[in-house]
This record gives C-alpha cells, sequence and structure tokens, in this order.
C-alpha cells in the first residue's frame, strides 16, 4: 500500500541529499532567495488593495485543522499559505502579498475570483430567495439550464443540477447502467472522476482508491502521448478498449468514461484518434459515452469551449462542475432526452441541485466567458505560454514534457530525459520557489511531477511571461 | 417519474372529486359530508365557515419582474427533462423569502412550512446569514483546502463543539448523499466489514451507493446495491410491534446472526426519518440496537440531516433524544440554511483510517459556505432556536392532537419539536392510508397560504418542517388552516 509523505518531510529529505551528493543539474545553492525582494522577475502590476486582514494566525488555523479536521488533510507547501482574499487571477495571504494564481483553486475560479458580475449576481439573488428546492418553479435554474444546454452540440439538451463533479459522475455512471441494463463500465488508467463509490470506481490511480469493492468498472491503457507504449497512435490504444469488452465482459456494457485531458493525472492530453476509435466501439457494445468535463469544460482548452470537441466526437452524457459556477458548489449533467427518460422509472431528486443561488452564478459565469472573450484569451494567451514553457524545456533537461491545451498545461519535470524518470522532489522544491516568487501553481501525475498550470481565464501575457520568467530563475539557481 | 405521478395524481384527484363530489372553492359553502368517513360530532367552529388569515408580517416583497409560472414550466419540461417532479396541479413560482414566508410572483405570501424540506434552518434570507454569506462572497469564494483559511476552521471548531463524546474530527462535502456515502465509506474501512444495515423507510440519499441504504421503492432504481440490508422499521404507528423497541431490536439481532458473517459494518438511521414521513423510531430502539451492533464489530451512523442543528427542541441532535452517541454523524440540509453544505463528524480513531490514501473534495470547505455554517450555528444560539422549537413545536402538537379528535382522518400525529408529522387515514382502524384525501387537503392548503410536505410510502403524512422562527401564530394559523380545509372535505 502507497504511503502518502507528506510534503514537508520530503522536501526536507530533498535539501539533506543535496548537501550530500550531486545530481544531474549543479548543486543547488544552500540558501535560496526567500522573497522576491530585488532577485528575479516581477509579479505584474494589479491596481487592487485587500482590506486589513485581521483573523486568525496561519499557525492558529494549522493547530485546529489538526485537531477538528481530517488527519488526511494536506497543503501544497512546506509553510502552507494562508489565502485570505482573491481578485481576478491573484491571490493574497494573510500579510497582503499578492500571488499570480496559476492554478484557479484547481482549475475551479475560470471568470477570475470575487468577479464582479459574479458576486454580484449571487449577492442579488442570495438576498432575494437561497432555496426552495425544485418542488417549486423558480427561473434561474430553466434559465440556466437553457443557456447552458444551448453550448451543447448534438441532442445534449437535458440537464440534471448537483452539488459537485462526483455527484454529476455518480448520476452519469447510473443512468448509463439503467439505461443500458448492463453493469459494465470503462474507465482509463490515470483518470480521476470523483471519490464516492461508483466514481472512486471510476478513478484509476491507487493514491485515490480505498480498499472497498468498487464493482463493474474495467480500466484501459492510458493513451499517454508521453509515456504510453503506443506513443501518439490514438487507434492503436483503442484496440485495448475493444479487447477489455470482448474479454471482460458480456460483449455489451453500460458505458465509457473519460476526461478529454486528464487533469489530476497530470495534464495527459488522449492520444489523438483516440476517442473517435473508442466511441465507435463503445455504440457497437451498446454502451454510452460519458465525457467528464470537470476540468477541460468552459472555455479552458481555449480552441473550443468543450474539450471533447478537440477530439471531434460527440458524447451521449457530459458531466461537469468545478469551473461552472467559478468556484460556487455546482455541478451538472447534461444528456439527450431520450437518455434523461430513464430516470422517470423512480424518483431522483437531489434537495440542494439547481438552487436559484448556483444557477444564477452558473449563467453569470456563462455571460462573462461570453463577454470578455475567456475563450480566445484562453487560446491567445494559453498558446503563447505553452510556446515560452516550450523554450524552457529546449533550454532544461529537468522539463521533459510541455503539453496541453489553451490555459490547461501540464509541465512534466524528469530527472532523465531517456528514461523520463520522474523528479519527484525537483518538483516539490521548485513548487515551494515559486510560492516565494509569488506563483502559485498545482501538481498533479501519477509520480506528483507535473506542474498544472490551470488558472483563471483572465490571465493574461505578462502573467505568463511573469511564470515562465519564476520558473527560469529558479532552475537556473537549482 | 414525475409523469407517472401527474398521472396517479390526477386520477386520485379525479376519484375524489368524483367521491366527493364538491367544489374546489368553497368560501362560504355549507358543510359537505363524506359518504365514507362518519361526520364529527363536535360543533363547527367559526374556523369552518371562514378561511383563517396569514399572521402579519412586516415586509414588502420586491416587485418582480422574470419570467410567469408557465414560461418557467416550460423551459422545465425541455431543458430539465421529465424526471424532474414539482408540487401542485398548477406549480408555485417562488421568486422570493424572507424568514418563515415565502412569496410568489404575484407578490403573494405564504407560510412555509416546509422549509425547502428542512433546509431552511433559521428563516429565508436571515439578515446574519446572509451578511455572513455577501462578505465572504466579496472576499473569496474559493481557493480549496491546499491552502489554509480560517473559515473552514473555525467552522469545524464550532461544530465539533456541539457534539457530544469524542465526536470532533469533521469532514465537509457538499450534501446530505456524499456526507452519507463518506460515512458508509468510514464504516467499511474502520471495520473490514461490508454488510451494511438501515431502516425499512429510511431515506438516506440519491446517489448509487446511498440508494442502497435508502429503503422505499419510489426512490431505488434497480441497480447493484452491495452488502446492504434493510431491518423491520421501528414504527410506533404502523409497525406490528407498536412501541416496544425490544421486539425491533431483536429482528436487527436476527438478521446479524442469519443474515451475515457475524460481523457487520455498521448501522445507520435517522432518529425521525424524514420522506418516510416523520416517523419517530420507537423510544428506547437505537440504544439496544446501537450495543447489537458494535458486539459485532459494526460502527453507529446517525443520519441529522434532518433531526440536527436543535429542530427537535428537546435537544441539539435527533440521536440525543434516544439517548445514544453514534461513531459518526452525518449532516447537511440545515447545516447552511440552504447553501450546499453536508458534514460528517466522527472520533479521530475512526478517520485515521481515511489516512490511508487521498480523499479529496474539491467545493467541501470552502469560505463562503463555511463562513454561512458558522453564522447558521451563531444564530440558533443567539436566538435560542433550540427552546423556541420545543415552545412552539409542543403548542402546534398540542393543537394537532385537537384537530385528530374531531376529524377522523387524522390518523396520527406525531413527531417532536417543529419536526412534525400528521398522518390521514380513511380507516381508524385499518389505517387505511388516505392517499386522495391528501392530495386534496394539500391542495387546499396552498390556496389557504399554507405550504406543507408531502412524505411516507403512501403519500399521506403532511410534514411540518419549517423555518425555525416559525412562531406560535404561525402555527395556530396552519392548524386552522387545515381545519378548515379539513371541514370542507
Amino acid at each position: 500500500m502507497q504511503r502518502f509523505t507528506p510534503a514537508r518531510r520530503l522536501l526536507s529529505e530533498f535539501k539533506c541529499s543535496l548537501r550530500r551528493q550531486r545530481r544531474c543539474f549543479s548543486q543547488v545553492a544552500p540558501n535560496v532567495v526567500d522573497n522576491n525582494d530585488g532577485f528575479g522577475p516581477k509579479i505584474p502590476s494589479f491596481d487592487y488593495s485587500p482590506p486589513p486582514y485581521t483573523g486568525p494566525s496561519a499557525d492558529e488555523i494549522l493547530s485546529k485543522r489538526k485537531e477538528y479536521l481530517s488527519p488526511a488533510m494536506f497543503t501544497l507547501y512546506s509553510k502552507p499559505l494562508n489565502i485570505v482574499d482573491g481578485r481576478m487571477q491573484y491571490l493574497f495571504d494573510d500579510k497582503g502579498r499578492r500571488y499570480l494564481d496559476a492554478f484557479g483553486g484547481i482549475a475551479t475560479v475560470c471568470c477570475g475570483h470575487c468577479h464582479p458580475d459574479v458576486v454580484e449576481a449571487i449577492v442579488n439573488q442570495t438576498k432575494r430567495l437561497q432555496h426552495s428546492t425544485i418542488l417549486y418553479l423558480n427561473h434561474a435554474i430553466a434559465d440556466f439550464a437553457e443557456a447552458l444546454a444551448n453550448k451543447l452540440p448534438g441532442n445534449l439538451k437535458v440537464v440534471f443540477f448537483t452539488n459537485s463533479g462526483t455527484e454529476a459522475n455518480e448520476l452519469a455512471m447510473m443512468i448509463a447502467r439503467l439505461y443500458t441494463g448492463c453493469h459494465d463500465i470503462i474507465s482509463v488508467r490515470n483518470a480521476y472522476h470523483g471519490n464516492a463509490s461508483g466514481t472512486m470506481g471510476a478513478t484509476a490511480q491507487s493514491i485515490w482508491k480505498f480498499n472497498v469493492i468498487q464493482s463493474g468498472v474495467h480500466h484501459a491503457v492510458n493513451p499517454d502521448p508521453y509515456r504510453g507504449v503506443f506513443g501518439s497512435d490514438g487507434e492503436k490504444y483503442a484496440r485495448d478498449v475493444e479487447d477489455l469488452i470482448q474479454f471482460g465482459t458480456s460483449g455489451n456494457i453500460a458505458g465509457f468514461i473519460s476526461e478529454a485531458i486528464q487533469g489530476v493525472g497530470g495534464i495527459i492530453e488522449l492520444a489523438p484518434g483516440y476517442l473517435p476509435a473508442v466511441y465507435s466501439t463503445i455504440k457497437k457494445a451498446g454502451g454510452l459515452c460519458i465525457a467528464d468535463e470537470v476540468q477541460a469544460g468552459f472555455a479552458r482548452t481555449g480552441s473550443h469551449f468543450w474539450g471533447f470537441e478537440n477530439h471531434g466526437v460527440v458524447p451521449d452524457i457530459v458531466t461537469m462542475a468545478k469551473g461552472i459556477g467559478n468556484g460556487i458548489p455546482l455541478g451538472a449533467v447534461v444528456t439527450t432526452p431520450e437518455i434523461a427518460a430513464v430516470l422517470t422509472r423512480r424518483s431522483y431528486f437531489n434537495t440542494f441541485g439547481g438552487n436559484p443561488v448556483c444557477t444564477t452564478a452558473g449563467l453569470a459565469v456563462l455571460k462573462v466567458i461570453e463577454k470578455e472573450k475567456l475563450q480566445e484569451n484562453a487560446f491567445v494567451v494559453g498558446t503563447y505560454l505553452k510556446e515560452r514553457l516550450t523554450a524552457l524545456k529546449d533550454k532544461y533537461e529537468l522539463i521533459g514534457d510541455v503539453r496541453g491545451r489553451g490555459l490547461m498545461l501540464g509541465v512534466e519535470l524528469v530527472s532523465d530525459e531517456k528514461l523520463k524518470t520522474p523528479a519527484k522532489l525537483e518538483t516539490l522544491h521548485i513548487m515551494d520557489q515559486m510560492k516565494e516568487m509569488g506563483v502559485l501553481v498545482g501538481k498533479g501525475g501519477f509520480y506528483g511531477n507535473v506542474f498544472r498550470i490551470t488558472p483563471p481565464l483572465c490571465f493574461t501575457k505578462e502573467d505568463a511571461d511573469f511564470l515562465v520568467d519564476a520558473m527560469d530563475h529558479i532552475i537556473a539557481r537549482m | 417519474m414525475a409523469m407517472l405521478q401527474r398521472r396517479i395524481l390526477k386520477s386520485t384527484l379525479e376519484e375524489a372529486k368524483a367521491r366527493f363530489n364538491f367544489n374546489w372553492y368553497p368560501i362560504l359553502s355549507p358543510c359537505a359530508s363524506f359518504s365514507t368517513l362518519p361526520s364529527s360530532s363536535t360543533t363547527a367552529t367559526a374556523h369552518d365557515h371562514v378561511p383563517p388569515h396569514l399572521p402579519p408580517f412586516d415586509y414588502q416583497p420586491k416587485p418582480y419582474n422574470g419570467p410567469s409560472a408557465d414560461e418557467i414550466l416550460a423551459k422545465r419540461k425541455r431543458f430539465l427533462g421529465p424526471s424532474l417532479f414539482y408540487y401542485y396541479q398548477k406549480p408555485l413560482n417562488i421568486v422570493e423569502g424572507k424568514m418563515q414566508y415565502l412569496y410568489d410572483e404575484s407578490g403573494r405570501r405564504y407560510l412555509d412550512a416546509f422549509a425547502g424540506i428542512v433546509t431552511v434552518s433559521c428563516g429565508h434570507c436571515h439578515p446574519e446569514i446572509l451578511n455572513a454569506i455577501v462578505e465572504q462572497s466579496k472576499l473569496l469564494q474559493h481557493a480549496t483546502t491546499i491552502y489554509l483559511h480560517h473559515a473552514i476552521a473555525d467552522f469545524a471548531e464550532a461544530l465539533a463543539s456541539k457534539m457530544p463524546g469524542n465526536l470532533k474530527v469533521v469532514y465537509f462535502v457538499n450534501s446530505g448523499s456524499e456526507a452519507n456515502e463518506l460515512a458508509m465509506l468510514m464504516a467499511r474501512l474502520y471495520t473490514g466489514s461490508l454488510g451494511m444495515i438501515s431502516l425499512r423507510n429510511a431515506y438516506h440519499g440519491g446517489s448509487s451507493s446511498t440508494i442502497g441504504l435508502t429503503a422505499l421503492n419510489t426512490w431505488k432504481y434497480p441497480i447493484p446495491e452491495g452488502e446492504i440490508h434493510h431491518v423491520m422499521n421501528p414504527d410506533p404507528f404502523r409497525g406490528v410491534f407498536g412501541s416496544d423497541a425490544t421486539r425491533y431490536a431483536k429482528e436487527v439481532q436476527d438478521h446479524i446472526e442469519y443474515g451475515t458473517s457475524g460481523k457487520v459494518a455498521g448501522f445507520i438511521a435517522e432518529t425521525i426519518q424524514g420522506v418516510g414521513g416523520a416517523v419517530e423510531l420507537a423510544p428506547g430502539y437505537l440504544k439496544q440496537v446501537y450495543d447489537i451492533v458494535r458486539k459485532a464489530g459494526g460502527v453507529c451512523i446517525a443520519d441529522e440531516v434532518q433531526t440536527g442543528f436543535g429542530r427537535t427542541g428537546s435537544h441539539y441532535w435527533g440521536f440525543e433524544t434516544q439517548g445514544v452517541i453514534p461513531d459518526i454523524v452525518t449532516m447537511a440540509k440545515g447545516i447552511g440554511n440552504g447553501l450546499p453544505l453536508g458534514a460528517v463528524v466522527t472520533t479521530p480513531e475512526i478517520a485515521s483510517v481515511m489516512a490511508q490514501k487521498i480523499q479529496f473534495n474539491t467545493f467541501g470547505g470552502n469560505p463562503v459556505c463555511s463562513a454561512g455554517g458558522l453564522a447558521v450555528l451563531r444564530v440558533i444560539d443567539k436566538e435560542k432556536r433550540q427552546a423556541h422549537c420545543a415552545d412552539v413545536g409542543s403548542h402546534l402538537i398540542g393543537r394537532l392532537r385537537s384537530l385528530q379528535d374531531k376529524h377522523d382522518i387524522i390518523g396520527d400525529v406525531r413527531g417532536r419539536g417543529l419536526m412534525v408529522g400528521i398522518e390521514l387515514v380513511t380507516d381508524r382502524k385499518e389505517k387505511t392510508p388516505a392517499k386522495a384525501e391528501t392530495a386534496i387537503l394539500f391542495e387546499k392548503m396552498r390556496e389557504l397560504g399554507v405550504l406543507v410536505g408531502k412524505g411516507g410510502l403512501h403519500g399521506n403524512v403532511f410534514r411540518i418542517k419549517p423555518p425555525m422562527c416559525f412562531s406560535k401564530d404561525d402555527a395556530d394559523f396552519l392548524v386552522d388552516a387545515l381545519d378548515y380545509a379539513m371541514s370542507k372535505l
């Protein structure tokens, strides 16, 4: 069983090992830059000052967390950050220091922290009616459902509102199983779909899977262009799905679920050609195709609104959460009227799902994305950022791969370019140093060696430059 | 199900109309008589002839300029699917809420006796909670627990301080279903066993796993549920053993001995079943069952999604009314006065098994919901809502019991504090569910200005679970309206 080692211990081990031995990059200076005064790139200017913070200190909070919250709750840095304020693509700590948020609360804050239009919508609705349930009518849920349905192709126009991505994927899996009368579902290795019983089965990384029964899910070979055995040949990977069905199931299955770009798995874009081939196989087996757009959806990939559109497919069911509400707890499942009808066999009800405040926020988010052309921005800035990161990759052997699309980018660090040995400790170190310089990135991948860059979509070229320059500055000194 | 429900509703209403043969809007019509129910012998009160009035309330809703009910309904049908059901033949367009009242599109005020399904605990748009939500929304909506933030820590501490025993590790989720899913996972990991036990007539969620715990066929889709068994419901009104807790507890013992390996993962129950029709478990039941389950290595889970936060009046938590301390407590609904929030509280010992792997909830414990949740706890304490529930609740139940003496259709009045159920029957001896009559009265109450809930497997129980700022005047209005409506049946 894999033990989850706290970052702090890894980091101190790393610092000790550095002083002992030379590594493939020259030795790290023992006194790395502690804060960004005068050295290295500067954060772009921003005209906003947060109100002074008078709440509990980081230490007080940490000790309360230890006592009253899950013992497995982790933080990202050796010295955890107390984030108290947010504005657009920036976050502020308890001392009022500003950071560039390149992680977006895990690809969740898409319009920007406390975006005025979204906040106004939330505040106005909260003052009127927070909650009544769908037992009564309210226009907010209907208007949002309509607007969301209009963003989807084909006959995808019936919406179910939930409160999270996990709830959305659980519902999607149940719908597929009911619709087909089959139980088997196929997901992709390295995927993340949620943490409830059904979704834990679909999730395919051991660190997220508890030792409980997770039935009826089969995991296909990951069409990973960087580490996968077939490189970028999507169709070769797709044959594994066919084999799974032919040999591991009755020949008929409930469905297939995947992300267009794996998020938790380390920003892995499915090899081109994979999804169309797999979708065809699934349909032949009577199954439904579920697209998990929890991270890739809502304009993040830049070239398209939805991640699956990049692959030229139309799913039967689409799930979403995270960015859908700019951070408000909201999820959704969209499918066709024909498939949606299965739920009429009994009653399905979600108390909070579709409440006026969350749906009003969701509608505001769609409007902001359109009004501020965030998809286009994600494309332009994302392309630029990827170019700069690719240039950085050419400069440093430590960077094994730069991938992704729009503002969903990954930077994988390896200590050996040929062997692709994951550079876990270096990743932690750089991440910590980035934070010291004022950039907050995310981490992912099975080996924890991939930087996940999924900022609010209002991220600018200046922000991109700052991020890359900071990374450059740090790696150069390693 | 919505289509099926509507067809059933329509046919029962047609049937009722044909049977009872009365006008829909009898303002001053003479009393109609039932053919099937014996008429009451008590004299008609003033309430029989004049519909009662809503207690006064000094608040003006904002003018509504949005889409009409018909427009919304058409959009719902198109974009929200046929399974999304709703109350009332002519559904109500609720556009605003204030404390225990709701307003429709024409500005008409209704007494909210259902609180969005026991969810709006402090009152719609309660100023203190509103303030907490608005202020936090302006600062930071979301960052996740990978960074520190004081709101989640403060809220967890405050919640833990409300718990007895060693229940002090809090997990924040986004709904009751998520909370019960997590509780079930904890139980199975901690004990190493699989078997879960829940009560017939229970409701614990609508996700694929909690559907297994839920035990009402209306809500159970035909999917595999894993090792979950449902035991006899200790229902004092309909249960075969009446209020004899020992006999019901023996059922659990028998199930463990004959239906399992002898060891189970856990037992979960609501203290007062909500969806099942406000059924209070026979007194003494949980004490005995907790013992039996623990001897079989299992953990005891208390589902406080509806009964928590002072609603029962006599105690803060429902399980306290049965004199037990669970191993895991789940909550949602009233915890945030309507914010999408849920929680699981357990002991450090049980929580430690969850540390084997990573378990993360993106939205769970976000600053806005935590700030809202903390405000709710403060309001409940400051405004002494628990004592208020006890006070108004006993007044309400007292008046309902008098009503029961007057109208034979009332088979049972039960519950505690502001979690009350009224079961309607067409025959007091047989306890035949009065489905059609319930449907009619339900509509009638809405016309009179009272929004109640409905529950029970047969849909013949009125659920009265208002925001906890519900007053004695509100209670009187509700009872008078019910009296009036019943007299006209």
